[in-house]
């Protein structure tokens, strides 16, 4: 028995060693670019210059921060938990890498491509909580244990729409083998039919990778850090390469399901550079729209978030499940999705501004100089 | 075994929960400064708050005791250190009521500018700081530090000093000011503008800010009276006081300005009155430019050593954060017999624990943001 | 104590003290007072066992309504003894008054002002902790300011020494009673 792979035939252990080796490694060198990448943007939102003095242009800062990292004192509080504690980085951390397992990078370039690739990728992702309450649990730390039970609750909470979302999506391709999806997309990619759905998939990844505004188990100004306010040195960047890989896997299962992937529609053939730009430029794109997000706004409330995912995000995802349910059982046109998904978009934005938006307004009108109010009065 | 199932065989009891201790400070990125809190929370709802303070306390009233007037300055500086002018004020004010001095029209002129303007540079660390308690990674806090800068450069280039000016002193300022001050100021108050219409649009009108901070932590306006709170986190309530036109002392009454309120005494309400507040500093600030002409900045009879009659005064004035009072006893000689600060961040920080319970843990931090304490001025 | 008359460069900033003594006197009719006249405020002294009295008939009565305890402080007066001074404001009718308390070295104990205004009390936990004033009925009399475990000094007395700027000065002694 042997396995193809860049055209020579292997054994298949040597085949997967390999094989993860090079995801491995990719993943390292990437994450490496990722954290320079969010730096060096930040920076322009912030007016700032960002990394400059390590390497030209400060490229080299996450390989200084690397060093650094690995060299800092493996740090154990005495009242912790000792397995708990250290296995902590590891449960989040794999399941994370085995999540790589099924993103088609470009046409052929893949590990492999299961056929429930999506329900995979779901399923996987969610494992890493246990890590989370793990760190948390193991620290024996408040923070850290609060921060744990918020990831718990808004992994579970936020799981839902994300599901859905990818189901109302893997419903139109007709399939949940991911590289089925990117070829049902060659034409146009889904988030033109699926727009309601795209951003709810957008606003579940922000929380699923608890990014800003989503960062509520992090807390950086309320629980300093969450579950992992004791880890240092190596179990610390572990952790850190996990959020920035999650960031990584994510942006590019969303390009696939919603941007097409490593497809366009001006032409089915095209080359391997191209594959590879385009494949990058969408991943990129979703990357750099969650650096955009952190950058302007505030952090939620644990019960606003809750509130979020179950009075909002969830019923408008089976909103959007219920359309596509109607549009392919009696085969109505597609454009109908667009129409549809654009009009609930609207709705939810309206529902939720609603929320915010009325006190704002008449807050405005009170909070002003006191002497309008005197000369209103009189 | 059995006994304990016996103990627990009691249906409220069964499922018994207890609260947690969670203690936040005096190492957290969020208390501003070394303050400490301890919370009991239940769940995310924190249920009492005891505040513990004190970690900077130096003793600056008593070694105001030892020093003459002109040195006790330094030390207002240091316990209000974001807005060291208006700290110097009521000092040197103090100290004026008790010798009698009389201050030149155009040393009252430039007090008043370089005292709106701290408010504004204090105003605007408040709201980094603020965006930052919210959760906003550093964008507030840049944008904050870059109009802040502006100020500190101009209030250098005035003093000599970036921090602890040491300006004023009794019976006027130090020295006059650069001549392109006017310039300078104008062209600062353009930048401050510009950084408020930022803010407006980065913060006040941001959906998931208004969420987080509307209708968190308010407090009634009697409530607020009684617990002594001042400033801003007082008006926010409703409460139509301000020692700049109660008052009036400086050139306050001959300057057309309004006195922000608020109406719920909320978060929200404690951080758009300052930024309303900033607007209106702004518009002081322009009117004075107006009135500064040249003349003396000292009295021309000043003594080299600053004796006083006995006496006693309880000089206020409107700092950033509310009434910063300095009560001065003299018993002659050329040191005060007693100089007591009335810190308006002691007093509004006394508040924190109404304005906290039954709160989340999250808002808890949003709250003690709001009411902006200087840990130093707490202290003293 | 001071003794000294009002300045008159002040006067206009009160407005007329004629107004404010009627006002104060009537709410605080049947308690004893001495009055005075500082610098900028009108000041009243009233009785130690006298003062809760005194701040409620202040804080309740309809003219003066001073809802509001700007600051509340004591001076060591050495033999004199020390006065704990408060200073009111109303809101609503922006007027000022100080009231004081003298209090005699052998019974530095006097009645807490907390139910009347809830802000005295962490300014009562601070004089407690540098003066050594007992304010009895405190809510909550435990340190403000110093570490709990400090009881027995008492930094803003006078007896307290200050000792390197003191020594620097040329005027004082160390902690030991050496010169540093």
């Amino acid at each position: 028995m042997s396995v193809e792979l860049f055209g020579a035939s292997l054994n298949p252990w040597v085949d997967a060693a390999i094989r993860l080796q090079l995801v491995v490694g990719f993943m390292t060198v990437v994450v490496m670019g990722l954290i320079y990448a969010e730096r060096k943007i930040l920076a322009r939102f912030h007016q700032r210059v960002g990394p400059q003095k390590t390497g030209p242009r400060g490229l080299l800062q996450s390989v200084a921060d690397a060093v650094k990292l690995v060299g800092k004192e493996d740090l154990r509080p005495a009242a912790a938990d000792p397995w708990t504690f250290e296995l902590a980085p590891y449960f989040v951390f794999i399941p994370i890498f085995l999540g790589f397992v099924i993103v088609p990078w470009v046409q052929g370039w893949n590990v492999r491509l299961l056929e429930l690739g999506i329900l995979y990728f779901v399923a996987i992702s969610s494992v890493s909580i246990v890590g989370w309450v793990m760190a948390g649990w193991g620290s024996d730390n408040r923070y850290a244990i609060i921060g744990a039970l918020r990831a718990a609750a808004q992994g579970i909470s936020y799981e839902l729409p994300l599901v859905l979302a990818l189901l109302s999506a893997a419903m139109l391709a007709g399939s949940l083998q991911l590289d089925k999806i990117v070829e049902f997309q060659s034409a146009v990619p889904l988030i033109v039919w699926q727009p309601l759905g795209f951003f709810i998939f957008f606003v579940a990844a922000l929380a699923e990778l608890n990014r800003t505004p989503f960062d509520i188990p992090v807390g950086e100004s309320e629980i300093v850090g969450g579950p992992f306010v004791e880890y240092s040195g190596i179990r610390w960047s572990m952790f850190f390469l996990a959020e920035y890989a999650g960031m990584l896997i994510m942006a590019f299962v969303g390009s696939s399901v919603f941007l097409g992937g490593y497809s366009w529609p001006f032409g089915e053939d095209f080359g391997l550079p191209l594959q590879v730009l385009l494949a990058a430029g969408k991943g990129g794109l979703f990357i750099f729209l969650i650096f955009w997000v952190r950058a302007s706004v505030p952090r939620l409330r644990i019960d606003q978030l809750m509130g979020y995912s179950w009075k909002i995000l969830l019923p408008f995802s089976f909103l959007q499940i219920l359309i596509n349910g109607f549009v392919l059982v009696y085969g109505l046109p597609h454009i109908i999705l667009l129409i549809t998904g654009v009009l609930s978009l609207g709705l939810l934005f309206w529902v939720t501004e609603g929320i915010v938006q009325r006190p704002l307004k008449s807050r405005r009108r009170r909070a002003r100089p006191i002497a309008i109010q005197e000369a209103e009065v009189s | 075994m059995v006994e304990v199932l016996s103990q627990t065989s009691d249906q409220s009891a069964e499922f018994e929960t207890q609260d947690l201790l969670l203690n936040v400070g005096p190492q957290h990125p969020s208390t501003h400064g070394v303050f400490r809190m301890v919370m009991t929370v239940d769940g995310e709802v924190v249920r009492d708050v005891i505040p513990y303070i004190g970690y900077l306390h130096r003793g600056a009233e008593k070694l105001c005791e030892t020093m003459d007037f002109r040195q006790g300055i330094g030390f207002m500086d240091r316990t209000e250190y974001l807005a060291a002018f208006n700290a110097e004020l009521s000092y040197v004010m103090a100290v004026e009521a008790l010798a009698d001095l009389e201050v030149p029209e155009r040393a009252q002129w430039i007090r008043m500018i370089l005292c709106e303007l701290n408010r504004l540079s204090s105003h605007f660390m408040f709201l980094g700081a603020f965006g930052v308690d919210t959760g906003v990674f550093g964008t507030p806090f840049i944008y904050a530090w870059r109009e802040r800068e502006a100020l500190i450069d101009l209030f250098e280039e005035v003093s000599g000093d970036r921090m602890m000016y040491a300006y004023f002193r009794p019976g006027g300022v130090a020295w006059d000011v650069p001549v392109n001050f006017v310039d300078r100021v104008r062209e600062v108050l353009i930048s401050a503008t510009q950084g408020i219409n930022d803010f407006d649009s980065l913060l006040s009108e941001n959906e998931i800010f208004l969420a987080r901070t509307q209708g968190v932590g308010s407090i009634s306006a009697t409530r607020a009276i009684a617990l002594g709170m001042s400033g801003p986190s007082l008006r926010a309530s409703g409460v139509d006081m301000d020692i700049r036109r109660d008052e009036p002392y400086l050139k306050y009454d001959q300057i057309d300005w309004d006195v922000i309120t608020g109406e719920h005494g909320d978060v929200f309400d404690r951080y758009y009155c300052r930024v309303l507040e900033m607007r209106e500093s702004i518009k002081i600030v322009k009117q004075c430019l107006e009135h500064l002409a040249p003349g003396p900045i000292l009295p021309e009879k000043l003594p080299r050593m600053l004796r006083t009659p006995p006496g006693e005064v309880y000089l206020r004035t409107e700092a950033p954060r509310g009434e910063y009072g300095v009560y001065m006893v003299s018993k002659g000689g050329n040191r005060p017999y007693r100089c007591k600060v009335r810190s308006s961040c002691l007093s509004n920080l006394q508040a924190l624990q109404e304005l906290t319970i039954g709160e989340y843990v999250a808002d808890a931090i949003v709250i003690l943001g709001s009411i902006d304490i200087v840990l130093s001025e707490v202290d003293r | 104590m001071t003794t000294e008359p009002a300045e008159e460069q002040f006067t206009n900033q009160i407005g007329d003290h004629d107004d404010i003594w009627s006002i104060v006197d009537n709410a605080l009719l049947g308690i004893g007072v001495t009055r005075e006249t500082g610098f900028m405020d009108v000041i009243v002294s009233v009785e130690n066992d006298e003062i809760v009295q005194a701040s409620r008939a202040l804080r309740d009565d309809e003219d003066s309504k001073f809802d509001y305890l700007r600051s509340l402080t004591a001076v060591d007066n050495t033999a004199d003894g020390m006065e704990v001074v408060y200073h009111l404001y109303s809101t609503t009718k922006k007027h000022n008054v100080t009231v004081k308390v003298f209090l005699s070295n052998e019974s530095l104990r006097l009645p807490t002002v907390t139910d009347v205004w809830p802000a005295a009390n962490w300014l009562e936990r601070e004089v407690a902790e540098m003066f050594g004033i007992k304010f009895l009925g405190h809510p909550d009399p435990r340190n403000l300011l110093m570490p709990e475990e400090i009881d027995d000094t008492f930094p803003l007395r006078k007896d307290h020494p200050l000792a390197e700027i003191e020594v620097l000065q040329g005027e004082g002694m160390g902690y030991s009673g050496e010169e540093l």
